[in-house]
Parts: C-alpha cells; structure tokens; sequence
C-alpha cells in the first residue's frame, strides 16, 4: 500500500521555487532517505508531509486521504499521527526526560501509571533507563538524540521523519545510531523518511534513496 | 507548567479584574452618593467635602482638577460628558468657568434657599451658577516703599517704572481680571491700559504666587495678585502689606473672584445634589474657607472674618457682568498672546 | 487559534485605534479649524520651539546616553549594575516630579528660579528622563554584536577604534530606533515644558483642550504629533524592524567581550558618580531634605495611602491584561498566521508614541455614552486606556522573547498530537516566562507612572497617586507635595529594586 503520496507538489519560498511538480510515493515499511544538498528542499519536503508548510500546487496524500491541498493544510500536523526528530532535536528544556517523552500520551489524556510504564518501556528501548528525571541539558549528544527518538516513537506513529538527526554527532556514533534506528524500524514497523547529507549514513539508514 | 498552577493563576486574575471592574462602580445604589467635579484647590475644597459627609452620611465621590495652566480641567470633561452626565455638581473657582458652561447647556438651574443674601452680582439671575467665597484682586506691596499705589493705574504710572511685576495674563485669575477691564473700560482704553504698562517695564512671573514672593523680597514694589496669595504672605510674617485697589468713588472698584457652583443637567443624584449645593452655599462653608489657608472672603453679610479680610460689604466692587466677561476673555485670548510674546 | 488571536487583535483595534480614527473624523468635519492654526504665525513658533527642544534632548541624551551605556554596559566598571539602576531612576516615576524636585532645589539654595524655567530647564529636565533610553538600548544592543567581530576588529586596533568602527556601526539601526523615540517623546512631552513654561507644541494642543474646551482644535493641534508618531512608525516599520525586533544573535555571558578599563577605573567611577550625583541624588535629595522627618511621610499616607493602594491595583491588573494582549500580539506578530497580523504592530508603535491625553480625548468621546456607561463610569475605562497606550511594550518584550525560541519547540509538540492552546499552555508560555515576567514588570512600572491617560479617565472618586499628587500641587504646601513625590518614587523604585534583583539573580543561574 503507499502510505505516503506526493502529487505535482510545488513549493515556493519567498519566491523562490524549492520543489517543482514534484511527485513522489511511498510504501508501507519503507526506510526512505532523501538526500541531496543544502537548499534543496530535503526539509521542506518532511515539513510538507508533517503538515507545517503548505504547497502551493498539487496534493498530498497519507494512507489515500488527502491532507494538503493547493496552499490548504486539510489535516493539521497535530491530526496526522506522524512523528518527527527535528534536526535540533528540540527537546523541552524546562521538562525532564520522563515529562518530555509521556509529553504526548498526556496530551491524550493517558492516566500516570500507565503513562509511567510505556515510558518506562520506550526508555529500555532506546537504552537510557536510567535517565527519567534528568534535563535535557544534563545529557551527552547521544543521550539527547535517543530521547528525541523515544518522543517519536512513544506514540507509535505510522510514519516516522527525521531530518538529519545525527548530523551533530561525530562519525562512529553516528554510525552506532544509525544502526540502531535500522533496528528499532524493523522492530516498530514504521514508515521512515530520513533526510541526511551524509552518504554512508543513507547507505546503512536506507531501503531506497532518493536524491533530489 | 502544571495545569492546576494555571487554573488558580486564571482564578486569581478574574477575580482581580472583576474587582477592578466593580471598585469603579458604586457598590449599592442604597447608599446615597454625590459626584462632585471640582476646580478649587484640592488642598481647601477636600476637607470641606469631607465635612459635607460626615454630617449628612452622604459619600461624596470627586475628580480634582489640577492648577490651572497643568489641567486638562475636569470642565473638558463636563462638556464631553454633556450627553452621559456623571457628576451631580461642579465646583468651580471662579464664576467664568460656570458662565461657559451655562451656554454650552451643561448645567441646570437651582436657586438654593441658602443664597438669598449672596449679592445679586455675584449670582446667575436664572440660578444656572451662584457664587460664594470669593478671592479679590488686591496689590500686594513691599513694606519698605515709602508711598503705597491705590490703584492699579500705578502699573503705568513712570515713578513705578520698572518696580511691578504681573502675572502672565494667559493663566488663571489674571486673564479673568484683564477680561474684566476689557468689559468695563471697553477694548479702546483696556487697550491703552495694557500697552503703557508694558511700556512701563512690567515683569511677568509664571504665577501670582512667584509675583507676590518677588514682593516680598524687595525684588519688585507691588503685584496685582490674589487676596490668598497677599494673606499668606502677611501670615508668614514677610514685610508686605495689602491693598484694595481703586476705591475711590470714580475708581472701577476691586475686581472680586468668587468660587461658582452649579448643578449638572441631567445629574444621576438630583436630590443630592441639591444638598451639596446648599452646603456649600452656606454660612458655616464661608466661614471654613475665610480661616483656612486660602482665606477667601465670605459673600455672605454677617460671617466671622479673620483679621486680615476686609468685609464684603466695605469695599467697592468693580461692577461687571460675569457672563460679558466670560465671552470677552475668549475674545482677547489671540490679543494676550500677542502682547505676552511681543 | 485564528479565531482566539484575531479576536485579541480586534478587541485591541477596536480600544485604540477606533476611537483615534472617530476623533480625526470629527475633528475633521467642521474643518475651518485647521487652516486657521496653519495659517498662524503662533503655531510655527510654536512648532520651531517643539523641534528646537525636541531635536536638543535628542542629541543630549544621544551625547550622554551612548558612552554610559558603553561603559555601563562593555566594561567592568565597579558597582555598575547599581549605577544603571540608578540612572533608570528618573525615567521611572513621572517627569514632572524631577521639575518639582529641581524647583524644591533652587528654591532652598536660593537660586533665581528663572534660571530654570524655559528652555534651559525643560532641556536639562527632559534629559535625564530620557538619558536612560539611548542607555539602555546601547547596553542591550551591545549584546547582539557577534563577539568574533570584534575580536577580528581588536586584532588590529585598539578597543576604543574598535568600538567606534566596528560595535556602534553594527548596532546603529537600534540606535537610530532610540533617538527617534527620545525625539517623539520628548515632542510630545507637555507636563515639564508647563510646569517649566516653556511654550511647545504639546503645550499648544493641551491648552487648546483645557483652556479653550475646543476639542475640535485641540484634536486639529494634535495632528501634526499624530502625523510624527506616524512618519516614525513607518520608517521603524520599512527600515529598522527586522534588524532590531528579532534579534539574530544574543550574547551569552561567557562569549560575551568586556573591556578591561585597568587604571582608568577609578577615573571613570568618579565621572560616573558626578553624573548620578547631578541627575539622580541632588533631585531626590532636595525632595529629601524639603520632605522632613516621619510625620510628613505618615502625613502624605494619611493623605494620599488609598490613591497609593489604588496605584498598585491598577498597576497589578493593568500589567496583567496588557501582558495577556501583547503576549498573543507578540505571536500573531512573530507567526503571521494573516495578513492583518502585519499591521497590527506598527499600529501599537503608534499608538504608543500619540501623548496619552490624545488617546484619553478620544476615548472619553467614543465611549462617553449612555449605552456604553459600564465601560465608561467604571475603572475599565482607565484600563482601556492602558491596553491603547501601552501594549506596544509588551507586545514588543513577548515578541523579542518568542523571536528567541526555535520554532521546533512547538512544532515537536504538535507532532505528538498537541492542539494550539495545549503547545501555548505547555510549551510556549513555560519557555518565554521570563519574558513575559519582564513584559509585566515594565508595563506594571509605566502604568504606575502613568498620568496623561489616569487624570483624564479615572471614575470619580478613584484616582492614582501621580494624579493625587498633580491635583494637590496647587497651593500644597512644599513639604507635603516633597514627601508625596517620595512615597511616590518609593513606590516605584522598591518593586523595581526587587525585579532588578531577581532578573539578576535568575541571570546568574542561568
């Protein structure tokens, strides 16, 4: 099934054309790397699909529905059910690790306790079990990283974006995540599309690359 | 943040606004209330509206104007409110204010019982205005001059040449008195009046009370201020002395300021009102402005005066037509102007 | 969302500028008023004096305020956070309290009075009100150089070049901003060059309200203000607002450069203390020294404790609600979600810079009717009043802070499911408290000062203690009014006192 649809997108940005026409489809499963260079509209296209920006021209379609619409957000980001780790990773300083990850299932009204165990589950998961009541600033790159991911996935989205996570951590870790996030796909069975710069990163990441 | 800190942050704003919102209101419509607008100075009026509740129970709510060349004056605010009236009564501190807004048709007319013996001069005939406690214009003189001025001709006289000083012409009671000439001698000869004594070397301070302080240290011979202004400085003990001007028979008389008050139509206390009216019309209110500090003279025949005052009905009084010298003074504004920059 | 701010955003229109617009409509009307006030010689003396005095304190303050923000704000000069503090002081409790306190001086030292009334004395007055302002913007703007621009600058100059061909160049649009400001205010300043009698502008359109009760020419007076406050806007809004709005750089403490003033030091704290001494300590001292003991002080809060009372009141929920509108102003503003969104700010600019009777005028006659009594014979005129003069400096505060966190932030949140109202109440508002803590300190600090707009609205009976103190001026006795203006100041120098502390102490943690 193709989970994620792209049709005849264009994109303009203070006037300046970033995607033309574009199509693009997606299938259920897969792990999408989008690479190409800076200004390309790699970003843009994620923050197409999440719903932040809207195109101008053409449709854009999740799971067969229609979300955006010729410059109209159908859907809103919050109503897509899609996840995201920014490339800032933008965790909330003034919440702790725990507040941060069960942000979004208090949102939903899910009660503490069992708020408390799929925390405490996700954060097995991405190995920082230890790590519940600490601030974000109190945690190294990687640890970071992990605790943006466990945000994402807490919610177990359908589809999961990232727009070049690693890209502020050296090399071998990076590596080391890169390998992990493959892992905890093929665990989770989530749709990613990954944008990143970095060949060798596309190439462990990646079922299929798309360059534009 | 946690919802419960919000939701009582939201409670105590509410709560705040509403009593916000409410302390401007009056709490009971039981209770009765007057809204007084007043010009007199704070300083004397406060305490003689606080008597006013004491004694009658009745809450006196007031908007102070400020001194008059500061002020965007309460009277703006009577004549924007002409057609929502809040205040009940207006105080003025002078009758040209009241004869303003008698033609604008902001006040209505009320002959209080307590004004019967107030001089016909000093009343609107329909009751749209009435006077009390009044401020006369006197020459307050230097103690060490040997020959004292009688009248206020002194100003253009050439043996005063350069020893008077005046208050400048387009602020407070000076503008009315001028005003007053201007009526009284009619525009050619107030003209006149006006022109020899800026040829005489006139100084101008900024208010009666800097003119009557120059006097008092020596550094002019004599001004033409307001009685309070004189008296106080004769309480302090400064070397000075006071004078009613021109009155000898064929002299225009003293030109007299009294306090006006009037009620506003349309008032949303009537009754009130009226009450304040009448309190402030009385003998026992004249008496309390005689002895306070601004020692205005009672309008009144037979009030208590300290001894400095001289009874109303011992000095001759420029005969004049407030309502004529209310329009003259809008008249002559452009013409003061001019003589105050030339 | 949309329907919330645009709703904000109309409640705002419709208390500002509405009853701005009725008036220049009616002012308008009858319109031989105007060509009659062009006409006149009066009004352009009148208006050469406005400029003379105007475009003075500009450049005074500019001569003045730059090198104090310099040193008070690049080097490490002793005790200098209590001398800003200090400084700040005048620009802080109404003018026309330091014209009292310098008359209170000559009037004790026996000094002629006429030396400081006119134009040298609304001059020396008006700037140390306004010295704080260039001070102030040059300290904050210090802060947005990048500092690796000026070590490349201190590399081959001294820091003194450094400074003035590296550091002022980059923040010379803040600069500009700052002399425009102080320009207008001081044009539309009317309660010093009064009380001073020094004949402006300002003073012209004010008389013409109060002595004239001819509100169309006094309206007609005010539009040459009105057309200046405009013309700033505009080139605020074309030139200068993107460079200075939204910061793109803050330096943090550590990155931050100081200059090392070594032996210098202490010739500099000397100067430093000379001109606090002159524009701070010799005013309040004189209010000091004219006030007396205890008694005068328990006298003045037996006079005037329940305007004083009131003034807190006013200042908590005012500093509340313009809080509330200028943070949601600040995110229309920031997010532009609209295509109104885009005026809304320069139009609180404007509103800001118009002298506060115009606004007062207009709104006594738009809501002075009997339909509308609930508004206009109650407090929440007052507060109206308020939201129309001040919520530009909220508005401007929320929308610096806002400007400083990375979209991310609610964007994360959106991604895992949360509406608008849950990422403002969870997300935003946590992240910018102190912003918004800093908005509601300042606009709490302008509403206690305030006096143009509170003498002109206040119901019976409820008036504040800088309108208490201006109505018992006339024929006060000195002592009262010297220690009024000290429970005055008190009143406002010892929760900014506080403020200032824990802003500084928050600081430190940081």
């Amino acid at each position: 099934m193709k989970i994620v649809r792209f049709e005849q997108v264009t994109c303009r940005y203070d006037e300046q054309t970033i995607l033309d026409t574009f199509s693009l489809d997606v299938e259920q499963g897969e792990r999408l790397v989008i690479l190409g260079p800076s200004g390309s509209g790699k970003t843009t296209l994620l923050r197409l699909l999440a719903g932040f920006v809207a195109p101008h021209r053409g449709t854009i379609y999740i799971e067969e529905n229609a979300v955006s619409r010729d410059g109209r957000i159908l859907v809103p980001p919050e109503q897509r059910q899609i996840g995201m780790v920014f490339q800032d990773l933008a965790l909330w300083p003034h919440m702790n690790v725990e507040e941060n990850i069960g942000f979004g299932l208090k949102i939903k009204g899910v009660g503490t306790t069992e708020r408390n165990r799929r925390v405490d589950t996700i954060l097995k998961l991405v190995g920082l079990p230890d790590f519940r009541k600490k601030r974000p600033s109190e945690l190294s790159g990687g640890e970071q990283q992990r605790v943006a991911l466990a945000r994402a996935l807490i919610l177990e989205p359908k589809i999961l974006l990232m727009d070049e996570p690693l890209s502020s951590l050296d090399e071998s870790l990076s590596r080391h995540l890169a390998h992990e996030i493959v892992h905890l796909q093929e665990k989770f069975g989530f749709t990613l599309l990954y944008v990143t710069h970095r060949s060798e990163e596309a190439r462990i990441v990646g079922t299929r690359q798309l360059e534009i | 943040m946690k919802t419960r800190d919000l939701i009582i942050g939201i409670v105590i704003l509410v709560v705040a606004l509403l009593l916000f919102w409410k302390s401007g209101q009056e709490m009971t419509e039981k209770r009765p209330v007057v809204v007084v607008y007043v010009s007199e100075d704070r300083v004397f009026s406060e305490p003689i509206l606080k008597d006013f509740e004491k004694e009658t129970g009745i809450t006196v709510k007031a908007v102070y104007d400020t001194e008059e060349a500061k002020s965007t004056g309460v009277m703006n605010r009577l004549i924007a409110e002409k057609s929502n009236p809040q205040a009940d009564v207006y105080w003025a501190n002078e009758p040209i204010r009241a004869e303003i807004l008698k033609q604008k048709g902001v006040s209505a007319p009320y002959l209080s019982p307590n004004a019967k013996e107030i001089p016909k001069i000093f009343k609107d005939p329909d009751g749209f205005w009435t006077g009390f406690s009044a401020r006369a214009r006197v020459l307050i003189v230097n103690s060490g001059i040997n020959e004292r001025p009688e009248s206020i001709l002194a100003y253009t006289e050439t043996r005063w040449r350069g020893k008077s000083v005046i208050a400048n012409p387009l602020f407070g009671t000076t503008t009315a008195h001028i005003a007053a000439l201007f009526t009284y001698w009619g525009d050619d000869r107030a003209d006149a009046f006006m022109r020899a004594m800026k040829r005489n070397g006139v100084a101008l301070s900024t208010s009666n009370g800097e003119s009557a302080d120059f006097v008092a240290a020596g550094r002019y011979a004599f001004s033409l201020v307001d009685s309070d202004d004189a008296v106080n400085r004769i309480r302090q003990g400064r070397p000075v002395t006071m004078v009613y001007p021109d009155q000898k028979p064929d002299e225009p008389g003293c030109f007299i300021v009294p306090n006006a008050v009037l009620l506003i139509k349309g008032a949303p206390h009537p009754k009130e009102a009226r009450r304040l009216v009448d309190y402030l019309l009385s003998k026992e209110t004249e008496h309390k402005l005689a002895f306070a500090d601004c020692a205005q003279i009672p309008l009144h025949p037979d009030v208590e005066i300290p001894e400095e005052l001289q009874p109303i009905d011992t000095i001759r009084i420029m005969q004049v037509d407030y309502a004529k010298v209310a329009a003259k003074l809008l008249e002559i504004q452009p013409y003061l102007k001019r003589w105050v920059s030339e | 969302m949309r329907l919330f701010l645009a709703s904000i955003v109309s409640i705002l229109l419709f208390i500002g500028i509405v009853p701005i617009l009725a008036m220049l409509i009616k002012a308008f009307m009858p319109d031989d008023t105007i060509p009659s006030l062009f006409g006149s010689m009066q009004t352009w003396m009148l208006m050469r004096h406005s400029v003379i005095l105007a475009s003075l304190v500009t450049v005074s303050t500019f001569l003045l305020g730059i090198p104090l923000g310099i040193f008070l704000g690049k080097t490490d000069l002793p005790f200098r956070r209590f001398f800003i503090f200090l400084f700040l002081i005048p620009l802080l409790v109404p003018p026309y309290i330091i014209a009292v306190a310098w008359s209170d001086l000559f009037q004790m030292s026996g000094l002629p009075l006429h030396w400081l009334s006119g134009l040298p004395g609304s001059l020396f007055i008006l700037v140390s009100v306004y010295l704080p302002l260039p001070m102030l913007l040059t300290m904050i703007f210090l802060h947005t150089v990048h500092p690796h621009l000026e070590e490349a600058g201190r590399l081959v100059a001294t820091w003194p070049l450094t400074l003035w061909r590296v550091t002022l160049p980059l923040i010379r649009p803040a600069l500009l901003l700052a002399a425009l400001l102080v320009f207008l205010l001081a044009l539309g300043e009317f309660s010093v060059p009064m009380y001073l009698r020094y004949n402006v502008y300002a003073v012209e359109s004010f008389t013409q309200f109060s002595a004239f009760y001819n509100f169309e020419a006094a309206t007609a007076a005010a539009i040459p203000l009105v057309l200046f406050a405009a013309l700033l806007t505009v080139a605020e809004n074309r030139y200068l607002r993107n460079r200075i709005a939204i910061p793109r750089h803050f330096a943090q403490k550590n990155e931050f450069l100081r200059i090392t003033l070594g032996r210098n030091r202490w010739s500099v704290l000397t100067g430093m203390a000379c001109l606090a001494a002159i524009f701070v300590a010799m005013p309040i001292g004189s209010l000091l020294l004219q006030a007396g003991g205890i008694d005068s002080y328990l006298r003045a809060l037996h006079v005037a404790g329940d305007a004083l009372l009131r003034s807190f009141f006013y200042a908590f929920v005012g500093a509340s609600v313009l809080t509330f509108f200028g943070f949601f102003t600040g995110y229309l503003f920031l997010k532009k979600p609209f295509y109104a969104a885009r005026t809304i700010d320069p139009l609180l600019l404007f509103l800001f810079t118009l002298p506060g009777t115009v606004i007062g005028i207009a709104l006594i006659t738009f809501w002075n009717t009997p339909s509308t009594n609930i508004v206009y014979a109650t407090t929440l005129i007052v507060l109206f009043g308020y939201l129309a003069k001040y919520t530009a400096l909220t508005a401007r505060i929320s929308l610096a802070t806002l400007a400083m966190v990375p979209p991310s932030m609610e964007e994360a949140a959106q991604m895992t499911g949360a509406g608008w109202f849950q990422r403002m109440i969870h997300i935003v508002i946590p992240l910018t408290r102190h912003g918004i803590l800093g908005a509601w300190v300042v606009a709490s600090l302008f509403i206690l000062r305030d006096i143009s707009i509170t003498i002109l609205l206040y119901p019976p009976g409820h008036d504040t203690l800088p309108v208490r103190i201006f109505t018992l001026m006339a024929n006060g006795s000195p002592q009262l009014i010297a220690s009024l203006c000290i429970v005055m100041i008190a009143a406002v120098v010892v929760p900014a006192a506080v403020a200032w502390g824990w802003f500084h102490y928050w600081g430190t943690k940081r």
